[in-house]
């Protein structure tokens, strides 16, 4: 009776994530909104720039991972890191939109415009969203075995052209955004620091308990299928 | 042995487009259509666009790579030849290049077309004396092309809506590809001489390439592995 599905394996790490992520989300809130001080030059529409970095720099670590789970599952032909792809790839994506989302709502508020060409992190942000939302398109257009492969190297191949579109938009340089963090340190107090610090382990933190909780839901229903099929042969 | 295997697969394909001529002059057409829509939806009869040459010229040369890597293994799949060449042994690598010189190959006969064909259209200002410097970063964005291409199609060969994926797919791995092809181009065009940019550009085109080919090298055994 090894596989009666009491406890699915992943259910208690994706419950401590989960307590984690929740009250990391709520300290960055309150601290971002009520303790950070007042950006001098931006205003209240600079506390945007906790979540909007910190964001980006998660969904950059989630696509890293479904690269590596990509290289994982053409190494090993195991379907868990076909499973690890996928989602660590929807969660990416998801943030990867919101990255565009606030920073559009940035560029609003500062130079107000929604959508500034001139500003290479944003466009490059555009490119990345339109890469990976392909790989839900390839995904659903081949079948089994194939569909896990292809998956794989399109994950690969799209993790090498993040830098290639981050560097295109930048050869020919534009100084319109702000730049926080520089070859010499961030360009910040020590009492916006920690908020930031704060708010990009509340992101990271969400991003393994939805990773966690998305493969725990993928085990269970493999679980419950398992289970039909022996009641249908019993 | 592999120069053979590999001097063999790009001639069969080559013999096969002078034979049936089918890719290279649909591709040839195709971008002299696109310059013509691309100057109608301008909305704007000027003569001189020499500012948007870069963009009018990689725009087209985009769209004209996905329709030929799009049309690179029909002939494999419908008559049966990959069956043929995946139970040969032919490493595959040996496959890719050979796939990606072809691809190579046309884009630069639809080039050699297209590029001047810009200049006479939408060029008043100087554009002949730079046209080397043109057809360097053109070379050069052909390897990127190729090679993400053989990759690209590879993928979305045994999909269903084949025909759908591979834009989807292509496209926006070759959005850099189209920034620094109209950024040299740019940068060259008109009297300007750019040179610093240009070689910015260039050297970017290199760096795809290179990376491209460690992928496609790493995982092309993956493609085809059925």
């Amino acid at each position: 009776m090894t596989d009666s599905p009491a406890r699915i394996p992943g259910e208690r790490a994706a419950m401590i994530w989960g307590v984690l992520a929740t009250i990391l989300v709520v300290a960055a809130t309150i601290g971002v909104f009520l303790v950070a001080p007042e950006d001098a030059d931006q205003g209240v529409i600079q506390r945007i720039f906790y979540f909007h970095v910190a964001i980006a720099i998660t969904s950059l670590v989630a696509f890293a991972v479904s690269c590596v789970a990509g290289i994982l599952y053409l190494r090993t032909r195991n379907d868990r890191w076909d499973d690890v792809g996928e989602a660590s790839i929807r969660i990416g994506l998801l943030m990867s939109v919101l990255v565009v989302i606030t920073g559009s709502i940035w560029a609003k508020a500062s130079w107000g415009t929604w959508w500034v060409w001139s500003d290479p992190r944003l466009v490059t942000y555009l490119i990345v969203v339109l890469i990976y939302a392909a790989y839900f398109v390839l995904r659903s257009s081949a079948e089994d075995d194939r569909k896990m492969r292809y998956s794989a190297i399109y994950a690969i191949a799209g993790f090498a052209s993040v830098p290639l579109s981050f560097y295109s938009v930048r050869v020919a340089e534009s100084f319109v955004h702000p730049v926080v963090f520089t070859g010499s340190g961030a360009n910040m107090p020590d009492s916006m620091l920690i908020w930031f610090v704060v708010s990009q382990a509340a992101m990271l933190a969400l991003f393994i308990a939805l990773l966690e909780l998305d493969l725990v839901g993928r085990r269970s229903e493999r679980a419950l299928r398992r289970l039909a099929l022996r009641l249908e042969n019993a | 042995m592999r120069r053979r295997q590999l001097t063999a697969l790009v001639r069969k394909d080559l013999r096969l487009e002078l034979r049936t001529r089918e890719t290279i002059v649909a591709m040839v057409l195709f971008a002299i259509v696109m310059l013509a829509i691309l100057q109608f939806g301008f909305g704007t009869r000027d003569d001189d666009l020499t500012r948007f040459t870069g963009g009018l010229m990689w725009v087209t040369l985009a769209f004209t790579a996905v329709l030929g890597v799009g049309r690179s293994y029909v002939a494999e799949r419908e008559q049966r030849v990959l069956d043929g060449l995946l139970v040969s042994p032919v490493p595959r690598v040996v496959l890719l290049g050979a796939k990606a010189i072809a691809i190579f190959l046309y884009m630069t006969a639809v080039e050699i077309i297209v590029i001047p064909l810009v200049g006479i259209f939408f060029v008043k200002g100087p554009y002949w004396d730079s046209i080397g410097w043109i057809a360097i970063a053109a070379l050069l964005a052909n390897l990127c092309i190729a090679l993400s291409g053989t990759l690209f199609s590879g993928l979305a060969l045994f999909t269903r809506a084949r025909d759908l994926i591979l834009p989807v797919l292509f496209l926006p791995a070759l959005v850099p590809v189209v920034i620094a092809g109209a950024g040299a181009t740019h940068a060259v065009v008109g009297g300007a001489h750019d040179m610093s940019e240009w070689r910015g550009y260039c050297l970017f085109l290199a760096a795809y390439a290179i990376l491209f080919a460690l992928v496609s090298i790493a995982t092309y055994d993956a493609v085809f592995d059925d």
